[in-house]
């Protein structure tokens, strides 16, 4: 379906609307009130259709506005549906999770932070703020001044400790056994809380909790001229540090029309590519340590220091780059660097090389991960996940390749796609995704233009604006609302993992517990870029630790490597 | 020097706890573990537990639902222990200062229950990994 056809086929639900707007860049948005929200949303989800992205709520001076954003990738068309609510007082819409599971936790997100009620929701519990946040106070609202909470204020000594009962918590039947991961434990270095219901060996139910993580990222940026958020939303995430300010300065840039010199994109697409072999690095890393090959966690992140000080050469810091800003970007690469650059990285291919092939031959690795954790292609849909996760999962999407950015659509390299959708072909897409940014490094480092890296900005004019980057998670999406000040009144940011993580659900349930380890590990979980937003519970009946999870998993892989025979087999053989 | 600050100082074992961090701080002291910065030939060992730990190494600003969870965290530790404030973030909260669920930074919390906690900070948006170990190095230094 081309643009006119997808054109033609939103004008089918005309008469639900009160309004189509068409802005530069192919973003289309669909006006409509409240009660016709469903509708539209049910034809846009399954009849045109279309892929969910995120949806955002605004506090706007009459009314409240949910706009729910949803991606074309055929042509890298942003469809969005803006839905107004007219009444103040007691805000409520219907909910669209029972068709899109994939909209539950924004929903309950957007009821948090601005009280919006979402009818016919199936799970409406507290998902973003504190278990003891005052009940009625919505962080988001125009009114609330977000530093000093009326009637809490931060006062936090006379609160309860963890026995308190969480009210986001799921009350389960004290007879079905619960395994409890988290919020602390020692691999995974962020905290998050997974409620495991087991039968026997088998997961039978996954629960999360988040918001130890959730810092108000959106109130803060709406404080912060236009040219100070890159750097704080650098601090959303400290691995996708490139991504997510390039997304926010793109969304800038197509609001005040502006263009960044040619440079600029180089250097863009560079920095933004080194970010993403470093992640894929650190990774594999995790998940040769999740299943019990510390040698894989040592060397996957020794390989990846060379192109951490690569990075710190061209930005100055290892992470947190802050590189980019609203017209091109903070710091040049230096041209005696260019040969370093296609030096380190032509020798990390070797290292990558070697990887891969141990991946594709190592049996044990095949019996421990083929299989395992199988995300279907219709869950993916329906949970609307991107990235590595979806591309495992036989989804063709990629932003890059979709809406190229920076430098993308003038270079040659392949979009990466699995169609088993299991951990394996997680593992298989990463390694060989590296490969492909290892490819666009080395063209633009070649070609890389002479010229400024700058250009001026005057001023940002009133409107809106989304800017979507393809982070090494997935898909980052901004979008920036502006009244002509220097400020943004409305600032939305989904990372990839926001969307990614709930398809715990579709891919951990009917698994065994010594798996769950690798499952949840391998949508390459980012909780600071979720919440931008392990003490053990003591009143769950069993407690189970992560450390003990962690021994299972590699007990499996003890065992396997038993069965066939290669218990002294040691990855210098290979 | 009694034999309890000794013993800590000999092979002092660490405990991770992110309250809010941007996960930058934290790969970078997982990053301490891996073959270029290699801490665990001083006898600096990242443990499971904070039963077992004599340090505690705290990235993050302190959200509201963490701060609970950090003040039990210190609850459970044996004392002597060392509390590192690792980052801007935990240090003083950095850039998010003034956030509707930021209640940190980690001395204010770990001060309202224990006021005579050793507390050290190694500042950075993230420290780099030679800045951790030569904060820390310095901390057991002058105990």
């Amino acid at each position: 379906m081309n643009q006119e056809e997808l054109n033609n086929k939103l004008a089918e639900i005309k008469d639900k609307l009160i309004g189509i707007e068409q802005k530069p860049n192919n973003r289309i948005y669909l006006l409509c009130e409240a009660e016709n929200n469903y509708a539209v949303n049910k034809f846009l989800f399954e009849d045109v259709p279309l892929r969910f992205v995120i949806a955002t709520g605004i506090d706007s001076d009459d009314c409240f506005e949910v706009l729910y954003h949803y991606a074309y990738d055929q042509t890298g068309c942003m469809v969005t549906v803006k839905a107004f609510i007219r009444d103040r007082e007691k805000p409520a819409i219907e909910s669209i999770t029972p068709f899109l599971p994939g909209a539950g936790w924004i929903e309950r997100e957007i009821h948090d932070i601005l009280g919006i009620d979402f009818n016919n929701h199936p799970d409406m519990r507290r998902l973003i703020l504190a278990d003891d946040w005052p009940e009625g106070v919505y962080p988001l609202r125009k009114q609330c001044d977000g530093i000093k909470v009326a009637g809490w204020g931060g006062e936090t000594s006379a609160r309860p400790t963890v026995q308190s009962q969480s009210p986001a918590r799921r009350t389960v039947p004290l007879s079905k056994p619960i395994v409890a991961v988290g919020p602390f434990h020692p691999l995974q270095e962020e905290m998050e809380f997974f409620q495991l219901t087991v039968d026997g060996e088998i997961v039978t139910d996954i629960d999360m909790r988040i918001s130890y993580n959730h810092r108000g990222i959106e109130k803060i940026s709406e404080s912060l001229q236009f040219d100070q958020v890159p750097f704080l939303v650098s601090r959303v995430c400290g691995i996708c540090s490139a991504s997510h300010p390039l997304a926010y300065v793109q969304a800038v840039e197509e609001l005040a029309g502006v263009k960044p010199p040619e440079r600029a994109l180089y250097v863009r697409t560079i920095v933004n590519e080194l970010e993403r072999i470093h992640s894929h690095m650190l990774w594999f890393g995790l998940a040769g340590h999740f299943i019990g090959y510390d040698t894989v966690f040592m060397w996957a992140w020794k390989y990846r220091e060379p192109v951490l000080d690569l990075l710190e050469e061209i930005t100055g810091n290892r992470n947190n780059y802050g590189n980019v800003k609203v017209g091109g970007c903070r710091e040049d690469i230096p041209d005696e660097l260019r040969a370093r650059i296609i030096r380190d990285i032509d020798e990390l291919e070797k290292k990558v090389d070697m990887l891969v092939k141990v991946v594709f031959d190592d049996p044990v690795i095949h019996a421990r991960v083929k299989g395992v954790g199988i995300l279907t292609r219709e869950d993916a849909i329906r949970y609307a996940v991107t990235g590595p996760t979806a591309r495992a999962s036989g989804i063709d999407i990629d932003v890059r390749r979709d809406e190229p950015y920076a430098l993308y659509g003038e270079l040659d390299w392949n979009v990466i796609t699995r169609p088993e959708g299991d951990v394996f072909a997680k593992v298989v897409v990463r390694l060989l995704e590296v490969l492909e940014s290892i490819k666009i490094i080395r063209q633009a480092a070649r070609k890389l233009p002479a010229g400024p890296i700058t250009t001026e900005v005057k001023e940002i004019p009133p409107g809106e604006s989304c800017g979507r980057v393809e982070a090494p998670r997935g898909e980052t999406f901004h979008y920036i609302r502006s009244d002509g000040g220097n400020r943004p009144v409305r600032h939305k940011i989904r990372a990839p993992s926001y969307v990614n993580v709930p398809s715990f659900r579709a891919s951990c349930i009917g698994e065994h517990i010594a798996d769950v380890t690798i499952t949840l590990a391998a949508v390459d979980p980012c909780y600071s870029c979720t919440e931008r937003l392990a003490v053990v519970d003591r009143h769950n009946s069993v407690i189970h630790n992560y450390e003990a999870l962690l021994k299972l998993s590699r007990e499996r892989t003890a065992q396997i490597k038993k069965d066939f025979g290669l218990s002294g087999l040691k990855m210098e053989d290979l | 020097m009694s034999w309890k600050i000794w013993s800590l100082k000999k092979s002092p074992w660490v405990f991770h706890v992110n309250t809010g961090a941007c996960n930058n701080c934290d790969i970078e002291i997982v990053n301490l573990l891996t073959p270029k910065f290699d801490v665990e030939r001083f006898g600096i060992k990242l443990v499971g537990s904070p039963r077992h730990a004599d340090a505690l190494l705290v990235t993050g600003v302190v959200t509201a639902q963490a701060a609970p969870r950090l003040r039990e965290i210190y609850r459970q530790t044996p004392k002597p222990c060392v509390v590192f404030c690792i980052g801007a973030c935990a240090c003083h909260t950095g850039i998010f200062r003034g956030g509707y669920h930021v209640v940190g930074p980690v001395d204010k919390i770990i001060k309202e229950i224990d006021p005579n906690a050793i507390i050290a900070y190694v500042p950075g948006c993230p420290p780099k990994p030679e800045a951790m170990i030569s904060g820390v190095v310095k901390a057991l230094s002058v105990l």
